[in-house]
């Protein structure tokens, strides 16, 4: 596995007002990685995605993906050089069928030809075959976060970024979620990024773990280095995660 | 299964499209019914135009009649002055419309203009026109310009009839209709669909949100520019009045009523709301002004407050319990209709 960079990110500030919701923060993910962004609540954790995604135009720093810098580049054009996301608030297309939703995805590297089979592809290796035909508005929470899981791999990112996408499921959906994003490294070799809180998910699949407070980066290591690390401790994770 | 469907399916339209073919057959003595019929069809063809922009890709569009004038000073005017032939008239009025469009969607697209607040700017460009027209001397000017007037030409696209309007409008009809039905199904479709849904989502799919909207407003402007040129010649004048906000309301009214994105929506609207709306007039006009609108928006609350998703899904609802109900009696070992792959 290389240790390419895919995407690195230099002293990046967005402020709303006086607020300073990111501050000067610089990290890099590396190629094949599965890393995880965790921190309090308005720590800053889905600003940074969308001022990488370019949903917001940074105030000041760099975004480079891939090599090319991206930084204030319109979100359907990072998403062309391969970079897709997730919403922590599930963005659904509510009037559309499963299928359909996912073809929107697919249309970014397909043309009208190839289209159908990438949809199939993607339906099948999501999960989705029973409900490819319901509407996107009858789904419960668990099937409308794959299907939008569904729809981004679609587009064949390369780095998927995924906004609280464990958020509010059950142990066993939470398990389904963690060997289908295993999958997605080990046999689509996409590199993945996630915001999370759900500490058995962040724990169990990413490689290294970036922690965010108050807009900046407090500390950055493996799993068991985060574990222990006393700012985290303070700042998010509490006592009992020492033990 | 599928091919019986399709079968089905084919034979109703053939039957429906043979239906509409012989009207004028059946209503042609009568003058006032064949005002009614092709005025039903204008509107079906100016709401059909709509469904691209406004019910596929969510833009709440308010500027019909800005096209639709465009089209009708275009053709009106070539016409009057170099005595072009409508009929290539409507062609370049249509395309002065699309130029428009493009000139006002870059810039209100470029900045985000979105939601209310494209409403209101294209419901503004209907009024800057009618105004802009009403003081341009050389082509509009306050008063009504006649077009030469011909008992039956097909060059200058003048008739005493209605019949042959008749015609023309629901070939352009079954041209806005086709053209919403390629879009429907091709990677425009989607993307309006989606973008109409939710934008920020759609753009994270690599979905062009500037140029997917751009393109449907062309494709939008120049259907209505078209019938503009169709609408000048029905009329036999141009007027600074066609710039209408009435007439760009009622469009949007009728494609949001019928069912947005849905293809046939606004026809169905169109056809069930404007001759009711008629007949209402007719029938209640005489006894007090104004009644019969109040009437009319008395129904269009109804069906917002209890078929929000527009009255075209009575229509798909009961076209897919009949199917089935075919299929239940038809074929036992068939599986349901959806499922894909069939």
């Amino acid at each position: 596995m290389s240790s390419q960079p895919i995407l690195q990110v230099y002293d990046l500030t967005k402020r709303f007002g006086n607020l300073v919701a990111v501050n000067n923060v610089s990290f890099h993910i590396n190629e094949g990685e599965i890393v995880g962004l965790i921190g309090p609540n308005g720590a800053g954790k889905t600003t940074l995605f969308n001022a990488i995604t370019g949903l917001y135009t940074p105030d000041s720093g760099r975004v480079v993906f891939k090599g090319v810098d991206t930084t204030g580049l319109l979100p359907h054009k990072a998403c062309q050089l391969g970079m897709s996301r997730t919403f922590q608030v599930a963005q659904s297309f509510t009037s559309m069928t499963v299928e359909d939703a996912v073809r929107v995805g697919a249309y970014n590297r397909c043309d009208e030809k190839t289209v159908a089979a990438k949809v199939d592809e993607v339906v099948a290796f999501c999960d989705l075959e029973d409900i490819r035909g319901q509407q996107c508005g009858d789904l419960g929470l668990a099937p409308l976060r794959r299907v939008e899981l569904a729809r981004a791999l679609a587009t064949d990112p390369d780095l998927l970024l995924l906004d609280e996408a464990g958020a509010g499921l059950t142990p066993t959906e939470l398990a389904g979620l963690m060997d289908m994003l295993q999958r997605l490294k080990e046999d689509r070799n996409v590199t993945l990024c996630v915001v999370e809180h759900v500490m058995k998910m962040v724990m169990g699949i990413c490689g290294r773990i970036i922690v965010l407070d108050y807009g900046e980066v407090i500390a950055e290591g493996s799993p068991d280095e985060i574990c222990t690390n006393e700012r985290v401790i303070e700042a998010y994770l509490g006592e009992r995660a020492v033990r | 299964m599928r091919s019986k469907q399709r079968t089905i399916k084919t034979s109703l339209l053939l039957a429906g499209l043979a239906i509409v073919l012989l009207v004028p057959l059946l209503l042609g003595r009568n003058q006032y019914h064949m005002v009614l019929v092709t005025t039903v069809l204008l509107y079906g063809v100016l709401a059909t135009a709509w469904n691209i922009i406004g019910g596929m890709g969510g833009q709440l569009d308010l500027a019909a009649g800005a096209y639709l004038g465009l089209g009708a000073y275009t053709a009106g005017t070539l016409l009057l002055r170099w005595n072009v032939s409508p009929w290539l008239g409507m062609i370049v009025g249509g395309l002065v419309a699309t130029g428009f469009a493009m000139l006002v969607g870059l810039p209100l697209f470029r900045f985000g203009v979105k939601e209310v607040w494209y409403a209101l700017s294209s419901s503004a460009l209907v009024e800057v026109l009618r105004v802009l027209f009403q003081m341009w001397e050389e082509v509009g000017g306050p008063t009504e310009r006649y077009l030469p007037y011909h008992v039956s030409s097909w060059y200058h696209l003048r008739f005493a009839s209605y019949v042959p309007f008749y015609y023309i409008l629901l070939a352009m009809l079954l041209i806005a209709l086709f053209l919403n039905v390629r879009i429907s199904r091709s990677k425009l479709g989607y993307y309006l669909f989606a973008l109409g849904e939710n934008e920020d989502a759609a753009e994270v799919l690599g979905v062009d949100a500037r140029a997917c909207k751009l393109r449907a407003l062309m494709i939008y402007a120049f259907l209505v520019g078209a019938a503009g040129g169709v609408y000048a010649c029905l009329y036999g004048f141009i007027h600074p009045n066609f710039f209408s906000s009435a007439m760009s309301t009622e469009t949007a009214i009728l494609g949001i009523v019928g069912g947005m994105g849905i293809t046939y929506g606004p026809l169905v609207a169109a056809v069930l709301l404007v001759s009711f709306r008629e007949f209402l007039r007719a029938s209640l006009g005489g006894q007090l002004e104004g009644l019969y609108l109040a009437v009319y928006a008395v129904i269009l609350i109804l069906i917002a407050l209890f078929r929000p998703q527009g009255i075209a899904t009575f229509i798909r609802d009961a076209y897919g319990k009949a199917m089935s109900r075919l299929q239940v009696t038809g074929e036992k070992d068939v599986v349901s209709a959806d499922s894909p792959g069939l």
